[in-house]
């Protein structure tokens, strides 16, 4: 199974490339909110996008609003349902 | 230019065929694929023209699962799409004292909820890829609203809007949404008008002539194309002047 550091480091390099985010992904702290106050600052079209790439790049369906909301909190969250959903699978 | 895969709703109607060979035209390696429903005797004669290059899907495009399918389909034949031309539409004119409620909604589902079905099942694969171009037929009646078209009229004003809206939502993603408002064009739309009506609308129209489902083509053609990356939210009349 792929080891949850490098896991993280995939998802922030996706973010990075992905969201044109003006930082480097070591700068993206694990537990570091994506949206609100002392965020990364991101929006709905951000999550729109994290949506589609947790799912093209991991297999990671995130099926409603509900599921986006506790999964697209931070790094860490997304981490712990890719590594749910390979448990699962 | 590099070769694409196109996909044509109302792809048996005369401004869809002529949307469809625009594209063939501009790319030999381009794939176009042809919406239909019911009536597919011309798309059929496309394909069978060019077999390699197209292919009949059928799609209602009031349904969003036909859309899923579609989409689907499509992604696993061409892993792929980078053009959506949301073309279907239909008209059911009358003086609102006499529409019908059944009149308005089928017009409504088809030419606007229609949009909203394609957009939303064509935009997860376009996410993914980066890039997309989709292009929205409206018509010159959403900004004139015609006595006799309200429900038309407000569908396709509705269409102008979600069209400017999303293309807001996904300007950054490297997808382009515009919109098209062809005026009176030499289609099957036109041939339930008397003599009288067609001289009466030609002296309405400074050019003082039908436009071309070719003309509408090649608009389209150009905001699929790559060079137009910057123009995103764009209504484009192709209307012989009338404004």
């Amino acid at each position: 199974m792929e080891d949850v550091n490098e896991l993280k480091q995939r998802i922030k390099t996706m973010m990075v490339e992905n969201l044109m985010l003006q930082l480097s992904a070591p700068e993206i702290g694990d537990d570091q909110p994506l949206f609100g106050p002392g965020s990364l600052g991101l929006d709905s079209v951000d999550a729109l996008q994290l949506v589609v790439a947790l799912d093209k790049n991991f297999g990671l369906k995130v099926p409603d609003p509900a599921a986006a909301k506790e999964i697209l909190q931070s790094v860490n969250t997304m981490v712990a349902a890719i590594m749910r959903g390979k448990r699962e699978a | 230019m590099s070769a694409r895969i196109i996909l044509i709703t109302g792809a048996n109607g005369g401004l869809g065929q002529a949307i469809a060979r625009a594209f063939l035209d501009e790319n030999p390696d381009n794939f176009v694929w042809l919406g239909v429903r019911a009536n597919r005797q011309h798309a059929d004669e496309l394909v069978a023209k060019f077999p390699k290059r197209c292919r009949c899907i059928v799609l209602e495009v009031t349904q969003p699962d036909a859309w899923r399918s579609a989409v689907s389909q499509i992604m696993a034949a061409d892993n792929s799409l980078d053009v959506l031309v949301n073309n279907a539409g239909r008209h059911q004119d009358a003086l609102m004292p006499n529409m019908s409620w059944a009149a308005w909604k089928e017009v409504l589902q088809t030419n606007l909820d229609s949009v909203f079905h394609g957009c939303q099942a064509v935009l997860p694969a376009m996410i993914a890829q980066r890039h997309g171009r989709i292009i929205n037929i409206a018509s010159l009646s959403a900004l004139l609203a015609p006595a006799g078209q309200t429900n038309y009229a407000a569908a396709k004003a509705g269409v102008v809007a979600l069209t400017q809206s999303l293309a807001k939502e996904v300007a950054r993603i490297g997808i382009t949404v515009n919109a098209i408002c062809p005026g009176y064009i030499q289609t099957e739309a036109l041939t339930g008008m008397s003599e009288e009506e067609r001289k009466g609308v030609l002296g309405r129209i400074p050019m003082r002539r039908f436009g071309t489902p070719a003309e509408v083509a090649v608009a389209v053609r150009f905001l699929a194309c790559a060079e137009a990356s910057y123009i995103t939210g764009s209504v484009l009349k192709v209307d012989g002047g009338i404004f």
